[in-house]
């Protein structure tokens, strides 16, 4: 018996230290031989869980393939993006090994590691399909091409983070250029003409930023290998060339001091103030009032449906006074999209039936993705009626019985000195919003674009007489949420992206009962300790 | 001996105390994470910690108090620190901040938290699940002798028909395999028995069933890629690459309890009627579900459904027999 329990006590820490260490990305076994029983095996995966992106034949052009941006990897023409061999060569098998255990952050390949996933792939799962896919493109098969004779490794490990080497790194980065494309800030906002990669496809240049959407990964070493290696099939070049090892990993490190980390705050705290709501950006009241990150979603809850949406994430502050209300909104968009076509729009009654080809929308051929065609445009959404309970309108626009206030800010109206935030009622995503009379507008809001970013402050009186709008109670939970549109990604519309309810609370002071009842904890203990020492003393 | 021990009540009362506390508050989660393999602990309600601290302390109080040898061991230490025996400076020092504890204690107990409302949430709802579909049979998984025999004559002239939105994907493949049957791109058991039998002319009702099952799934699994990764994610595993944007998280199929504990008539109803179609106990305003009988046709959806519970590696719930 007591040997079992110690067998058992050994089994528990061992599992534990199994699962704590990331293993995955890189094989823990010799590789095996890629035999033919490998290969058909390899088949079998690829057919059950890769064809539906990358097609039958490994084109790229699965029946999924068009919904996604960007699109499945074509197998077929042996290039490939994430490598640790030099420009322009075919990836090593571990390349594709780490690609296919890890996946590509914010597109559709998602990591396959048994480890990750309950039903991934095991190891050599892995290598099978690997062997498998690598039969698609004839160059893997041409001993001349042999991707280890270019493997790119560093001599020395990294240097490490610091403010020197980030100090360092931002002098490559202004020398070397890197902000022509992902602009000055790395916001991705340094080219505005459209490019198109070896594939035919548009270049959507990184917001280096946002180290969630960073395809081969955000670490040092992830950035360092792509300066190091080029991305195959667009203008990334590779900087092996013309940047030293040591300045790769400077500029590395200036990289990763740009990567925002979102706050994982559940509510946002309106604080009040004293005066009006500022409505200048670099009022310091904003900065000291309290964030909160959003994180929105593709529109995919109705056709049409909207899987590639640009904007996934809002930062929102928010402030009050005895009279007013005011939001600070904040996100990335690299291009100010100031005019709005509306003969270009989608027309959602193609793919809104039952049988039809397909209710998601074709972001290549379906959407105009074009600057110059659709507006910015964000949202405000609450409830009307203040929630019983938890109970609430839909988060998607409300419905018919519980109708939702939602204040939409439009960029062109804005520019054009025009009114660039209206009051409108939802009542269901099927309803087009309606708009409230011109005397129950009392919202007024103030942008500004500068370096990738938008900046928009809505406000409103917490209080109105009008029946149809949102009260700000304070010390209420009041639930909002987003709505976000990224003209130049072709969203207008229902095209959109969208967050599910969060809850804004009007702050207030603590009551003086609060005070008074500690202050008599205080007095009570203190009169209990005299009463003790009192007693003790006494012989 | 004796004097040993009285000297230590105090103290063994302390640790005692603190050593409980410890194990509820720490030791419970952590080896609850580590017996459930979860990547959270499973936290101790401060109503239970509060009522297993209040049993301690009467336990202590009990032993304490058992003889008056303990409970003088337990006073001495106190008495004697409160006379300043241990120096003056450590008693006023105790003296003065103990009143300032209670009051920091009374303002946090009773100033007012931003706590959102948390909501109840039930997964499976029942309240107005129609009956009826409780023992609705998948006829995609159960197919009927026509279909089999419609399926076996197409296999037989090479021309097997597929949903619209896979037909171009095919028509590439077969354009480099043209020398292939129609069904030869799926490389699985059923499909090569099928194709042996055909050409052998003689043809089993039970591999036909078995081939159309694998074009079905086949279809299911395309469907589910198109329409329900994004959310779901390729694996089931509820991570597609929207699920952040949701705080409702769309549901892990691979996960226990989820799609194996409901017969496959509900998990029909669910697809059909989504987030919208709950019950206000299920919170259908927090859910993304799509409503999908408007944009999927009643055998798309059943195709989604055997894909899914096959990529999950789950079967769905026997219906009971009445």
């Amino acid at each position: 018996m007591k040997k079992f329990f110690i067998l058992f006590l050994l089994f528990t820490i061992h599992y534990s230290l199994s699962t704590a260490v990331n293993a995955g990305d890189i094989p823990t076994k010799p590789k095996p031989a890629a035999t033919p029983e490998m290969l058909a095996k390899g088949k079998t995966i690829y057919f059950k869980r890769c064809s539906f992106c990358h097609g039958l034949i490994g084109d790229g052009n699965g029946p999924a393939a068009d919904f996604m941006d960007p699109r499945p990897r074509d197998f077929t023409i042996g290039t490939f993006k994430f490598r640790t061999t030099a420009s322009g060569e075919l990836p090593t098998d571990e390349d594709l090994f780490k690609t296919i255990s890890r996946g590509l952050s914010g597109t559709g390949m998602q990591a396959f590691d048994i480890d990750k996933i309950k039903n991934g792939l095991t190891e050599e799962e892995r290598w099978q399909v690997i062997y498998y896919i690598k039969t698609f493109a004839p160059e893997f098969s041409n001993k001349e091409l042999d991707p280890y004779k270019s493997i790119v490794k560093p001599s020395s490990s990294n240097i490490p983070f610091s403010k020197e080497s980030v100090e360092k790194g931002k002098v490559i980065f202004e020398k070397t250029k890197c902000w022509e494309c992902h602009g000055k800030g790395g916001k991705g906002d340094g080219v505005k003409e459209e490019r198109k990669d070896d594939w035919g496809f548009p270049i959507r240049i990184r917001n280096v930023t946002q180290p969630w959407k960073i395809k081969a990964g955000s670490e040092s070493e992830d950035i360092f290998m792509r300066f190091s290696t080029g991305i195959n099939g667009t203008p990334m070049p590779s900087f092996i060339d013309s940047l030293k090892e040591e300045e790769r990993w400077h500029l590395a490190n200036f990289i990763k001091s740009l990567q925002y980390k979102p706050n994982d705050q559940s509510v946002l705290k309106a604080k009040q103030i004293k005066g009006d709501i500022p409505m200048d950006f670099e009022n310091p009241v904003w900065a000291k009032s309290e964030v909160i990150d959003i994180r929105l979603a593709g529109q995919v809850i109705a056709a049409p449906r909207w899987q590639n949406p640009s904007i996934d994430m809002v930062t929102v502050r928010a402030v009050y006074n005895e009279k007013e209300i005011g939001f600070l909104l904040e996100w990335d968009d690299p291009f100010k999209d100031v005019i709005h076509n509306e003969s270009l729009e989608f027309d959602p009654k193609d793919i809104s039936s039952a049988g039809a080809y397909n209710s998601y929308v074709d972001p290549n051929k379906m959407a105009h993705r074009k600057l110059e065609t659709f507006r910015d445009s964000i949202a405000l959404q609450f409830p009307i009626k203040m929630p019983e309970g938890t109970k609430r309108p839909h988060f998607f626009r409300g419905d018919a019985g519980n109708p939702i206030n939602i204040w939409l800010w439009k960029a062109d109206m804005d520019v054009s000195g025009k009114t660039a935030v209206e009051e409108n009622i939802g009542t269901g995503f099927k309803q087009p919003l309606k708009v409230q009379d011109a005397k129950e507008q009392q919202v007024v809001a103030k942008s500004l674009w500068n370096g990738g970013r938008w900046k928009v402050i809505i406000k409103r009186p917490i209080l109105t007489p009008d029946k149809n709008d949102t009260q700000f109670e304070k010390g209420k939970f009041i639930p909002f949420s987003l709505n976000a549109w990224d003209g130049s990604n072709g969203e207008h519309n229902l095209l959109m992206s969208l967050s599910t309810w969060n809850y804004v609370i009007l702050e207030t002071s603590t009551p003086a009962t609060v005070w008074l009842w500690s202050l008599f904890g205080i007095i009570g203990m203190a009169g209990v300790e005299i009463w003790i020492v009192r007693r003790i003393k006494k012989p | 001996m004796g004097s040993k021990f009285k000297q230590g009540t105090f103290w063994s009362t302390v640790i005692t105390l603190i050593i409980i506390y410890g194990i509820v508050k720490f030791a419970i989660p952590f080896i609850s994470r580590k017996i459930t393999g979860m990547p959270f602990p499973l936290p101790v309600p401060s109503t239970l910690i509060l009522f297993y601290m209040v049993l301690t302390i009467a336990a202590l109080f009990l032993y304490t108090t058992f003889s008056e040898e303990r409970l003088e061991g337990f006073k001495r230490p106190v008495i004697d620190f409160i006379k300043g025996s241990y120096g003056m400076l450590p008693r006023n020092i105790v003296l003065g901040v103990l009143p300032f504890v209670v009051g920091w204690q009374v303002y946090d107990v009773t100033s007012p938290k931003v706590i959102p409302p948390t909501s109840i949430r039930i997964q499976h709802p029942s309240s107005n699940f129609p009956k009826k579909m409780e023992d609705l049979k998948s006829p995609i998984e159960n197919p009927s002798q026509d279909a089999i025999n419609t399926f076996i004559e197409q296999a037989k002239a090479n021309a097997v028909e597929f949903i619209p939105q896979l037909k171009a994907d095919i028509e590439r493949w077969k354009k480099t395999n043209p020398d292939n049957h129609i069904l030869g791109f799926i490389p699985t058991e059923p499909i090569d028995k099928f194709l042996k039998e055909i050409k052998a002319g003689n043809v089993t009702m039970e591999a036909a069933k078995s081939a159309l099952h694998e074009k079905n799934l086949f279809e299911g699994r395309a469907l589910y890629a198109m329409n329900c990764r994004p959310c779901h994610g390729d694996s089931a595993a509820g991570d597609g690459p929207m699920a952040d944007g949701f705080k409702l998280r769309p549901i892990n199929f691979t996960d226990n309890g989820t799609i194996e504990t409901i017969v496959e008539g509900y998990t029909f109803w669910r697809v059909s009627t989504g987030g919208l179609g709950l019950p206000p106990e299920a919170t259908p305003w927090d859910s993304a579900m799509p409503v999908w009988n408007l944009n999927l046709t009643e055998e798309e959806r059943w195709k989604i459904i055997m894909a899914e519970y096959d990529l999950a590696q789950k079967t769905p719930r026997i219906p009971e027999k009445h």
